[in-house]
């Protein structure tokens, strides 16, 4: 009830006050959740007001507005890809000068609406590259040598019964093909060196330091690859990357990995193709409507599915918190950011 | 040309069955009912003078007792022990394997089964099918591969191929071998459990046999303990079973990846519910590449023994390593090689001989030769090319022989490492000092001193006699030289 409501958030915003009072140390607007000892760190430095607090009921932009009405209000916020920064964010807290994300991607800031009022964005830099690009070798691996299917073969008692799991397919010597050469994308670039791949990759520009094959579009690079992996970012332009076109030019024998966004993929025509043959295989960490996976897939052996966990490590968890404490440090000392993000950086 | 009969021990693969059909005489074993296999068998013993098994299904002593015409086993595996090998020797049976072409597939493996045990991979894949992911933020913490310390068990083909992959991540690595190996990067651990003390991850690369029987042990697994993982790529029997499963199921080890078990196809079941564990059927060479290539190797090798040709991939013999591959090395080279020794070499270039192996340094060779053979001009960069790094690479037990030049050895350092018991032996025709001959050497036994006869036959030395007149009379008469030395 509104009476309620209104009470919750003059108790809130006195709390609030209170907090700040306390006075030091620059406040910071905590916008996700964080565990212990990521909390006890910002507390250490900051005066954190927390979102996830316990007992903070408010939602997500009512708290935000009584973060931003306090004396000395936070300059600079902590978010997650859950928290779209906007103009409506950011009209409902102006003291913010700087957004730092954790998140991987940059697709839930508006960048130029940033730049427009002045606001630094810091993201999470190479954080998680190192388990991303781990990951997508391991689904790989998982696709081309069937490790999760002839798992479940051996699991139901199978391999006794049936006997020999059918072949997988050679790693060594594929051509593979990364849309999006950046930290990630150069990371599993050398990974798959060592199993003997051929690398090209498709990037906005080529780069001059590698001397893979560039591809001016991914239609070309799929057409001359035997696994495609996405490793780009989400934006206007990587929506739907890898289409029904990309698909068919990869082949019959052609494998996808997807550890970029669902929507970098046509979900629906990645779907077909696999129930037609048309593409060997594919694994997905990522889907379009998470926490949703095509039911179609359960039944495929030639799928490995997984649960948007490629960044997921205890020792990313521990980068990520130094990584945020160093921006958020540089921020408040006045130093450049450790990872700031420019609106031009928009596509990969 | 009679056709050669080929006992086919198990249905491994379809292609190697078809061109065993078609090229050889093909007897099928399972073919014969169960209770009847001993009759089958006595039935067409005296067709039957190949077999061709696998890791699983090999010639054993009594596959080999009722085949009395049997003249080799061809190995559809690299790992053979499930071949008597005494047996063989004593009957004069050959034996190949199919090393080299599964190595990568094999190695591969052994690295996706370190991801996906240390990452959760397949575990997710489950969670998934079975519907549980309801919730965005729904997920566990794993722990990161790259930057893990590597443990390998045996650096061998396989092993080394797995290091260098997992080089890629940042991975230091260390290993246990049999002796050093010449790999300065790579630290070395004079036993297993020191080995397994000091990894993340410890990975299971060597050959069975019986001195590595359970050498993965409780001990072992301890030292690895509850944040290691074993993975395990090599042969079931290397690891204690029932230890591992306990080990496993009691939290004292972390995780374990196995594409291999003591009683294939029973994986232990124990296992089967724990979340900890990657548990594969013996696929690590199992793509259709690599299978093409391991039978073709099968073909090849039973083609030329029918032939009456140099076998390809020999087992049986004495690795013999070669310095140098002119005309004297090639002809010791086809003289082992009569002997199914197979052969390796070392010299400046690589030379186009597919049959044998090159090692870009005398090092690598002597570290995979059972018998180093010194075959080589001499010069400023070939004096003293066994030296002592190149002595203590030679396996235990090794051979030299030297009928090149007394100082292409390091006459101090052989004779050290001879009476210190550290090389097996040596044969030597060549003396840093000649006719001196370190007393040393006189009351070993395993040493064999000839006075520099390697020429000294009167055949050869007439040829070589006429060789230096026919070169001063070309020289006198103002004629092109026989052999001139450019």
């Amino acid at each position: 009830n509104r009476k309620g409501v209104a009470l919750l958030a003059v108790v809130a915003t006195l709390k609030l006050a209170t907090m700040a009072a306390a006075g030091g140390k620059p406040a910071v607007l905590l916008l996700r959740p964080v565990d212990a000892p990521f909390a006890a760190a910002l507390r250490d430095r900051f005066r954190v007001l927390d979102l996830y607090a316990p007992g903070q009921a408010l939602p997500a932009l009512a708290f935000v507005a009584a973060a931003a009405a306090v004396p000395e209000p936070p300059r600079a916020t902590v978010i997650w890809g859950g928290v779209r920064v906007d103009a409506s964010f950011l009209d409902a807290a102006p003291s913010l000068r700087c957004v730092v994300s954790t998140a991987a991607g940059l697709d839930h800031i508006d960048l130029a609406e940033c730049a427009r009022r002045g606001v630094a964005v810091a993201n999470s830099g190479e954080v998680y590259s190192t388990d991303v690009a781990d990951y997508a070798v391991g689904l790989l691996l998982d696709v081309l040598r069937r490790v999760s299917a002839s798992e479940r073969y051996v699991r139901r008692g199978s391999w006794a019964a049936q006997g020999d799991y059918p072949l997988g397919s050679k790693l060594g010597g594929k051509r593979v093909g990364i849309i999006g050469l950046g930290n990630i994308g150069s990371r599993i670039a050398k990974r798959l060196e060592a199993f003997g791949c051929i690398i090209h990759y498709n990037s906005r520009k080529p780069k001059d330091s590698v001397s893979y094959k560039y591809f001016p579009n991914v239609h070309e690079l799929a057409a001359e690859s035997d696994v495609l992996v996405v490793a780009c970012a989400l934006n206007k332009a990587t929506r739907h990357i890898v289409n029904k076109d990309v698909l068919e030019a990869l082949g019959k024998d052609g494998v996808v990995v997807n550890i970029g966004r669902g929507a970098n993929i046509d979900e629906a025509e990645l779907v077909i193709a696999l129930r037609e043959g048309k593409i060997a295989g594919a694994g997905l960490d990522v889907f379009e409507h998470e926490p949703k996976v095509p039911a179609e897939l359960f039944s495929m052996e030639n799928v490995v599915l997984s649960r948007h966990v490629a960044v997921l490590t205890e020792e990313s968890r521990s980068d990520l918190r130094a990584h945020t404490i160093g921006n958020l440090e540089a921020f408040f000392s006045g130093q450049p950011l450790l990872t700031p993000v420019h609106a031009d950086s928009l596509a990969q | 040309m009679e056709s050669l009969g080929v006992l086919l021990l198990h249905p491994m693969n379809a292609y190697l069955e078809q061109e065993l059909d078609s090229r050889f005489r093909l007897f099928r074993f399972w073919d014969s009912p169960p209770d009847g296999r001993a009759e089958f068998l006595r039935a067409n013993s005296s067709a039957i003078r190949a077999v061709v098994g696998n890791a699983g299904y090999n010639a054993d002593a009594a596959l080999i007792d009722a085949l009395p015409s049997l003249e080799i086993v061809a190995s559809f595996s690299v790992g053979i022990d499930r071949v008597d090998l005494p047996k063989c020797r004593e009957r004069g049976i050959r034996v190949t394997n199919t090393p080299d072409v599964l190595t990568d597939d094999v190695a591969d493996l052994a690295v996706g089964l370190a991801i996906a045990a240390l990452r959760k991979i397949p575990q997710a894949d489950r969670y998934v099918r079975a519907g549980l992911w309801k919730a965005k933020g729904d997920y566990t913490l794993t722990t990161r591969f790259s930057g893990k310390r590597v443990a390998i068990l045996g650096l061998g083909r396989i092993g080394l191929a797995i290091a260098k992959r997992a080089e890629a991540f940042g991975c230091s690595i260390s290993y246990h071998s049999r002796s050093e190996k010449p790999f300065p990067n790579y630290k070395f651990f004079t036993n297993v459990v020191d080995l397994a003390a000091n990894c993340d991850v410890l990975i299971v690369a060597c050959s069975l046999n019986a001195e590595t029987h359970h050498m993965v042990n409780r001990k072992v697994m301890d030292a690895l303990g509850p944040d290691g993982v074993l993975i395990n790529i090599g042969r079931g029997a290397l690891v204690d079973e029932p230890e591992l499963v306990s080990a496993l199921l009691e939290k004292r080890l972390g995780a374990a990846g196995l594409d291999v078990f003591e009683h294939e196809p029973f994986a232990p079941e124990q296992l089967f519910s724990l979340d900890n564990v990657v548990l594969v059927p013996h696929v690590g060479s199992d793509t259709e590449e690599t299978c093409k290539a391991m039978a073709d190797l099968v073909l090849k090798n039973l083609e030329a023994h029918a032939l009456n040709k140099p076998l390809l991939t020999p087992f049986s013999g004495k690795r013999v390593g070669i310095i140098g591959l002119g005309r004297i090395g090639l002809a010791i080279a086809t003289r082992v090689e009569a002997f199914d020794c197979p052969v390796n070499y070392y010299q400046r270039t690589k030379k186009d001989c597919p049959s044998y192996t090159y090692y870009p340094s005398v090092v690598e060779l002597a570290a995979n030769s059972d018998i180093l053979v010194v075959a080589c001009p001499l010069n400023e960069q070939t004096r003293h090319i066994v030296n002592r790094e190149v002595i203590e690479a030679l396996v235990p037990k090794g051979l030299l022989i030297n009928i090149g030049r007394g100082p292409h050895v390091d006459e101090p350092e052989l004779v050290s490492a001879l009476v210190e018991g550290r090389l097996g032996g040596a044969g030597l025709d060549v003396f840093e000092d000649e006719p001196n001959v370190p007393e040393a050497l006189f009351a070993l036994d395993n040493v064999v001193l000839v006075p520099h006869v390697g020429s000294g036959t009167h055949e050869t030395r007439q040829a070589m006699a006429d060789l230096v007149l026919g070169n001063l009379e070309a020289h006198v008469l103002k004629k092109p030289l026989l052999t001139p030395v450019v």
